[in-house]
């Protein structure tokens, strides 16, 4: 067993260096889009002369990610109890929850940047790029907890906030930890993508930003390797906290009883209210924070004037087309960028199961590709894919498949090893064994993991579009910003929120027929 | 005659609705165990035994009928502490030493860990598992788990015992010596104990009354004493006595 760790990690370095010695090559010789891929010997050698530069930059970073970290992470937890706890607010919270995850940080980042100052744009992109991701794993922990303790709680009397701190809160852990992981390198990007939209001398997304126009891919790629590095260390320390405590959570047997707790018996009209309350109250929360934080009316484009922009205008009909033009570029990429991330974040997942080794020399890459800035990969990935749709598709699946990935591998670690011993018994082959006990037993995970892609996606593609091919919504977007269209800025928003929160939708509509069929409840 | 510890089961009926059909798991189910009784439950597997534990547990409501625990309803019974419970699967926490699974009665009660401190080390002696007081559930074998499982029920000095088929998963020579080991138990605490199990000889051994259940609708259709002398030593499972009683149930639940 030892031997064959120490086998393993030997292969996988040997994968690294043999990477690194290609890099190397390929970058003196100028063979990747003549010089964007740069040496990593003249990336670190740019490194050592830009040293004195560095530490401001990330000094302020880690500060705006880090505050924002702490914050986003205190409320998604206790937005996740809450939610858990009573499957009311759950339902009147969807629409906030919705909205705030599928918020385009580069639409709202200008946005920020003229209303706050400082530190604070960074603190609340980074915020909110740890709040979906730790609110849903500590919903999806404290709903998953094993019903047997429950009961042995029930039974002497116990009352919910026993339940809640004796066994919820406890195996919900791993989960939590599995989404703080996710979170960490969220927040650093947060509060990069906050500093693109200016304010503040220092940041790595300032440095990058000053740099990007002066043709130095060394410098660039420099950077990116700090922001990924910072990023890095982030998921490594939560998967290190994670590792010590998935083992002792992991249930002996597989629980018979089938999940209890409320079933959702509501009756219509109750049903009908609350969704109508988690519609308005997204909308009434935009409403007041615009008028609590005083922004002139001119940027600040209430629910009202939003409508009156896109519909009662002069130009509105120009507004419209414009806008249904780019919804019919970007609608089609998305679903299809969608599609390929989720198939290939399972993918993996599977693979982590039945190739650990793969995946132990592929999650390094992986995590590069999620916390290095696109900006920085985007020249690099532009001249290598030229700016068709297939940009926009390769960018998609990178910011797809992560989340999700890491969601479905918790998911099939979480298999009881008992639940293992009876196909394994019957000498079921490792894929047997996935097909039969793993992928179904985790089936709520994989479905947490497809509703945690989906608004992603449209995020991705926008992304793509807005810094590569000038395409669809991200194009408009940027557009928007230069022509100091508020207007523009806000249906764009507005219009991607709307989108995810239909995508969204679409996926719970299949999740809960199929859990219910198999007698599982969904991971919120 | 309820006494102050007695459990009592008034025509309780409870039926469960899933996937279209309809099990009437209890059907005006009446039993009476006095205070300080031991009463067997035994009966064919999907008859309503652990529905009918799960209501006296107040883990679960009755559809009619009514259930008490020493005069209270069942959750304020627990509430106070009265009561201690082992389940089938012994449902420990698998992050909890064997010592703090033995404590989570008290936590869940509020009850000092510290005053209790000997109560809980003597509990795993009782059990055999000294030397594996720091051992995490997973570390230890099914009939360990359920053996801390039974620990367990006993740390609050309970006066009403519910133990759900307790040694299911214990093998035959184990199994007997904690049936001996329970019987000591049971007449120095003298808790009213309701004992829900498969093995006849188990039911025969310790009970005072055996309660035969039959299914489709879940009922109790006999009521079998136990004269037996206590305290019934090794002995008594070999006696003729015992083969008779045995084979009288074993007829109750064929239907005789």
């Amino acid at each position: 067993m030892a031997t064959e760790t120490i086998a393993a990690r030997g292969s996988s370095l040997r994968t690294w260096l043999v990477l690194l010695i290609i890099w190397e090559i390929c970058g003196r010789l100028q063979l990747i889009a003549s010089g964007a891929l740069p040496a990593p010997s003249s990336i670190l050698m740019r490194l050592w002369i830009d040293r004195a530069d560095y530490p401001p930059h990330i000094l302020a970073t880690l500060e705006g990610a880090g505050v924002g970290f702490l914050i986003g992470n205190g409320i998604a937890v206790a937005a996740g109890v809450l939610f858990a706890l009573f499957p009311m607010a759950a339902r009147l919270g969807r629409g906030v929850n919705i909205a705030l995850f599928a918020l385009p940080a580069i639409a709202i980042s200008p946005l920020l940047v003229l209303t706050f100052s400082d530190m604070t744009p960074r603190i609340i992109l980074a915020a909110i790029g740890c709040y979906f991701v730790t609110m849903s794993s500590t919903v999806t922990g404290i709903s998953q907890t094993d019903q047997r303790m429950i009961e042995v709680i029930r039974a002497y009397g116990g009352g919910r906030w026993k339940i809640l701190v004796l066994a919820q809160m406890r195996s919900a852990l791993p989960a939590i930890l599995s989404g703080l992981r996710i979170a960490a390198p969220n927040a650093v990007l947060g509060s990069i993508l906050a500093e693109f939209g200016g304010g503040g001398r220092y940041g790595l997304g300032v440095y990058l930003i000053g740099s990007l126009g002066r043709a130095e891919p060394d410098r660039l790629w420099g950077i990116g390797l700090a922001a990924t590095l910072i990023a890095g260390l982030a998921y490594a320390v939560f998967s290190l906290i994670a590792l010590r405590f998935t083992g002792a959570t992991k249930a002996v047997t597989v629980p018979a009883t089938a999940p209890g707790g409320a079933t959702m018996s509501w009756p219509l009209w109750l049903r009908l209210l609350l969704s109508t309350g988690s519609v308005v109250i997204p909308i009434a929360l935009w409403w007041l924070l615009l008028i609590a934080m005083g922004t002139p009316a001119m940027i600040a484009k209430t629910p009202l004037g939003l409508f009156e922009y896109l519909f009662l205008q002069p130009n509105s009909q120009a507004s419209q087309m414009k806008l249904l033009a780019a919804l019919g570029q970007t609608l089609p990429l998305t679903i299809a960028g969608m599609a390929l991330g989720i198939a290939f974040a399972f993918g993996l997942a599977l693979m982590s199961v039945l190739r650990p080794g793969i995946i132990r020399g592929f999650m390094p890459v992986a995590l590069v590709t999620q916390t290095m800035p696109l900006v920085a990969l985007t020249p690099l990935l532009v001249l290598i894919l030229g700016r068709g749709p297939s940009l926009i598709l390769w960018i998609t699946i990178s910011v797809t498949f992560f989340p999700a990935f890491v969601t479905m591998a918790q998911g099939l670690s979480m298999v009881p090893r008992a639940a293992l011993d009876v196909p394994r018994a019957y000498g079921a082959s490792l894929f047997t064994q996935l097909r039969l006990v793993s992928v179904p037993a985790s089936l709520p995970y994989l479905f947490a993991a497809t509703r945690l892609a989906v608004p992603r996606a449209l995020l991705g593609v926008m992304i793509a579009e807005w810094l590569a091919t000038g395409t669809g919504l991200g194009n408009l977007l940027n557009q928007s910003r230069g022509y100091l269209d508020y207007g523009m800025i806000w249906a764009v928003a507005v219009v991607s929120v709307l989108l995810s929160v239909v995508f969204y939708q679409c996926v719970v509509l299949i999740e809960r027929p199929v859990l219910a069929r198999r007698g599982m409840r969904a991971a919120q | 005659m309820t006494g102050p510890s007695g459990i009592r089961l008034d025509t309780v009926s409870r039926s469960f609705k899933g996937r279209g059909t309809t099990v009437q798991a209890l059907d005006n189910v009446s039993l009476d165990c006095p205070a300080g009784s031991f009463t067997a439950l035994i009966g064919p597997s999907g008859c309503g035994k652990s529905t009918l534990l799960r209501l006296a547990l107040g883990l679960d409501q009755a559809d009619s009928g009514e259930v008490s625990i020493a005069g209270l309803a069942p959750m304020d019974a627990a509430r106070a502490g009265m009561t201690g419970v082992a389940f089938q699967d012994a449902a420990l926490m698998p992050w909890r030493s064997v010592e703090d699974n033995i404590a989570l009665p008290l936590d869940v009660l509020g009850q000092p860990r510290r005053d209790n401190a000997a109560k809980i080390a003597s509990l795993i002696d009782l059990v055999g598992l000294a030397g594996f007081e720091k051992a995490l559930p997973g570390e230890l074998s099914g009939g360990m788990r359920q053996r801390v499982a039974i620990a367990r029920s006993l740390v609050t000095n309970p006066q009403v015992l519910f133990l759900d088929e307790p040694f299911g998963a214990l093998d035959q020579i184990l199994r007997r010596q904690m049936n001996v080991e329970l019987q000591r138990i049971w007449i120095a605490s003298r808790a009213t104990t309701l004992l829900v199990t498969h093995g006849i000889d188990e039911a025969v051994f310790l009970a005072d009354r055996v309660a035969v259940m039959q299914s489709k609708p879940g009922r109790i259709t006999r009521i079998i004493d136990i004269p037996l002398m206590r305290p019934r030593g090794p002995d008594v499972f070999t006696s003729a006595e015992f083969h008779r009683l045995e084979d009288e149930i074993a007829g109750a639940l064929n239907g005789h």
